[in-house]
């Protein structure tokens, strides 16, 4: 497996682990009860992404990896949808899908 | 060292703030049933975002080229701007979870990608680099985006949520 190959998955797993952070950090201000379990749960994997990231730019350049990781945006919406049950319209994913083209355009000459 | 341009700095605010009304924000925060603190919340969540973000790109543009990773890092850790980046995180995470309290995440995440915006007109501006037409168009297409998903609720209704 080459270099960047390593590097392009780190991300995407970074991608992941955001996804599954954000929902965590969702479902402690909607559950009163387990409140800080899902808040802590939510900090240990936000750490564990970024030690992940870091690692990530060994092997990419950060111009790519910066590109690559607003697949975090199509994982949060993806993971809201069918994890929190939230209401995403067609004009949401119209918004999410134009962002994250956007957004990799921009982030790809940085 | 030259002093601070305190007029381009307040021209580059204006100008955010024009952007921010532009594609919808100043907008929400008017429209009916959607709170202002959320508007407010959001909006401060771009900002922290946008200062870590220059913080970090000032902060490794400023590094010895031919340092070693450790004496970079402590050429980090011992900056002043550093330990205003280790203040501004907290706050930032606070403020999203209010944020969260009060929109969906499939809402308030995509939006806070005007972040992208703030650092690339503050890059060009402030730190003087080069914008291609590449990245003009990404900023076209993010602030299309933003634009169609403040379109939408900013919050489930819960019968839907619960379905």
């Amino acid at each position: 497996m080459g270099q960047a190959t390593v590097g392009v998955l780190l991300v995407v797993i970074w991608a992941l682990l955001e996804g599954v952070a954000q929902v965590f950090l969702k479902k402690s201000v909607l559950e009163a009860v387990r409140r800080y379990l899902w808040i802590s749960l939510g900090v240990v994997i936000l750490v564990i992404e970024k030690l992940i990231y870091s690692q990530a730019l060994l092997f990419l350049d950060v111009g790519a990896a910066y590109a690559i990781s607003s697949l975090n945006l199509i994982s949060v919406t993806f993971m809201s949808r069918y994890l929190l049950r939230e209401k995403v319209t067609r004009m949401r994913w119209l918004g999410v899908c134009l962002i994250f083209i956007g957004a990799g355009l921009v982030a790809v000459r940085t | 060292m030259s002093p601070p341009n305190w007029a381009a700095e307040k021209g580059i605010l204006l100008m955010l703030f024009k952007t921010h009304r532009m594609i919808g924000i100043y907008g929400m925060s008017i429209r009916k049933n959607f709170p202002t603190r959320l508007a407010v919340g959001l909006l401060i969540a771009i900002l922290i975002d946008t200062v870590l973000q220059l913080v970090w790109k000032v902060a490794v543009l400023s590094l010895p080229s031919d340092g070693s990773p450790w004496l970079n890092v402590q050429a980090i850790l011992h900056r002043p701007l550093f330990i205003f980046v280790v203040l501004l995180m907290p706050c930032q995470f606070f403020n999203w979870l209010m944020v969260l309290g009060k929109a969906d995440l499939s809402f308030a995440q995509p939006i806070t990608s005007l972040s992208y915006v703030s650092v690339f007109c503050l890059s060009v501006f402030y730190l003087n680099e080069a914008a291609d037409l590449v990245q003009i168009a990404g900023i076209i297409f993010v602030l299309a985006g933003v634009w169609f998903i403040s379109q939408t609720d900013h919050v489930t209704p819960p019968k839907e949520s619960e379905a």
